[in-house]
């Protein structure tokens, strides 16, 4: 039977990488997921530059969203970290405060919505782990990508708050490196894995420090003899595609190592080509790569 | 660097979190924090700097926090550094000291429910969704974001945030 889901794709990727929007329906349809476009969502609200400055309105609105999808009946999947990171804090803070859930639905009355807290939100990762399963992922295998070692990186915002993610061990995540050893792959073992990708240090503050960050992060993947990078946050894929990109023109090496959305490397397990996944439209092309891919 | 009493706005932020006392300045947090790479080091780290400076909320390096919450996790003391610079960063930006790129992205939220600038690239935009073969880009429900805004304030804390 298929499952469906209010497919809460955010901003950055409907805007900026279309291309994974694509490969994530194209990928779900086909293990039996559907994803629903709900018109009524808006941003999420972003966490880091919306959320922190103004509590009051970032759960408002994320509410509002999560009231979105109850009026559907659908639970909600995500396709980005700090979507995740904000709709589950609403989500934690309004379940266990009666108080503040009033409050909130006062706000966005309005709107004509109200939250009732009858809503699910999974990171796609979770889902494909949990609903769809590594039995069926296995079976769902077409071209064991067994020539690989791959780096993957999970990123900050699903990982903590851990009490409220609720995840994965945000010192020493697993679930990743479990679902690219399911593709036949092999995960790199490389320090510094949970460090942050430095996409928020590139956009508010400190560009020298993203590619001393950037420097080092791609340094220990190459040193662990990784062929690409498999991210789950559509931020993290551009800070480490674009950002490579940028960083490698000023004083960091060449490491040309392409970045996956881990979304694309199922799409490739499945049998799909680099032009199904959009990889055309990366910044780090690295023909060794995709020689391993034939 | 013991954290300095000597300033009015320092005693306030000990009262709000007084955990911050209980920091032992061991540098732990140093070990897992991405802004460390924007020029501190094991003995200025990125959370003394934060607790030490005399107008904490002025300080414009608590912009640099991603709130990745590595800082509280790896903390042996529970100091949960995350916790007080957001709400050094609530302060900061009801008083009107945070840089443009945090008020124009909150603008972009409010004005058309994105995060990020699309107008002057939509046309672009949904040419590159249709080639994957994708719906094009509709307008987002930004009467709702407004009234949400007008209740909680946000809308009139832009305005008085632009007069400083």
């Amino acid at each position: 039977m298929t499952k469906e889901y209010a497919f809460f794709r955010g901003c950055f990727v409907p805007v900026r990488l279309p291309h994974l929007e694509a490969v994530s329906q194209k990928v779900f349809s086909e293990l039996g997921v559907s994803l629903v476009n709900l018109n009524d969502f808006t941003c999420c609200p972003e966490p880091v530059g919306v959320g922190i400055n103004d509590k009051m309105t970032w759960l408002s609105l994320a509410a509002r969203n999560l009231a979105v999808a109850e009026e559907c009946g659908l639970d909600v999947i995500t396709i980005c970290n700090g979507c995740t990171y904000t709709l589950r804090h609403a989500q934690r803070n309004l379940n266990k405060n009666k108080q503040l859930r009033n409050k909130i639905n006062e706000t966005i009355s309005d709107t004509g919505h109200e939250y009732r807290g009858t809503v699910k939100v999974s990171h796609f990762l979770e889902v494909l782990k949990n609903e769809v399963g590594m039995k069926k992922l296995k079976s769902a295998v077409k071209r064991p990508l067994s020539g690989l070692t791959i780096a993957t990186h999970t990123g900050c915002h699903i990982l903590s708050p851990k009490e409220v993610m609720e995840f994965d061990d945000p010192f020493d995540p697993t679930v990743l490196d479990d679902l690219v050893a399911v593709l036949g792959a092999t995960p790199a073992d490389y320090d510094m894995k949970t460090m942050c990708c430095g996409w928020t240090l590139m956009t508010y503050g400190s560009r020298e420090g993203a590619y001393a960050l950037l420097k080092d992060k791609l340094g220990n993947m190459k040193l662990a003899k990784s062929d690409c990078i498999t991210v789950v946050c559509p931020q993290c894929f551009y800070q480490f595609d674009m950002g490579q990109w940028i960083a490698s023109r000023k004083d960091i090496p060449q490491y040309n190592l392409p970045v996956l959305f881990y979304l694309q490397l199922l799409g490739l397990a499945m049998d799909y080509n680099l032009q199904d996944i959009g990889y055309d439209s990366h910044k780090v092309k690295n023909p060794e790569f995709e020689n391993k891919i034939k | 660097m013991p954290v300095s009493i000597e300033y009015k706005a320092k005693n306030e932020l000990l009262q709000k979190f007084p955990k911050i006392e209980i920091c032992l300045k061991c540098n732990t947090c140093a070990l897992v924090c991405p802004v460390q790479y924007a020029g501190f080091s094991p003995t200025n780290t990125y959370v003394n700097n934060v607790f030490s400076a005399p107008e904490p909320e002025k300080n414009p390096n608590i912009w640099l926090c991603v709130s990745c919450h590595k800082c509280e996790e790896i903390c042996p003391y529970e100091v949960k550094p995350t916790e007080v610079i957001e709400a050094l960063k609530d302060e900061a930006f009801e008083k009107g000291y945070a840089p443009e790129a945090i008020r124009e992205e909150i603008n972009q939220v409010l004005t058309v429910g994105f995060a990020f600038p699309i107008f002057q690239s939509l046309g672009f935009i949904n040419r590159e969704r249709g080639r994957r073969g994708l719906q094009p880009l509709g307008e987002r429900k930004v009467e709702e974001i407004r009234k949400i805004a007008a209740k909680t304030g946000l809308a009139n804390k832009m305005v008085r945030g632009k007069t400083k």
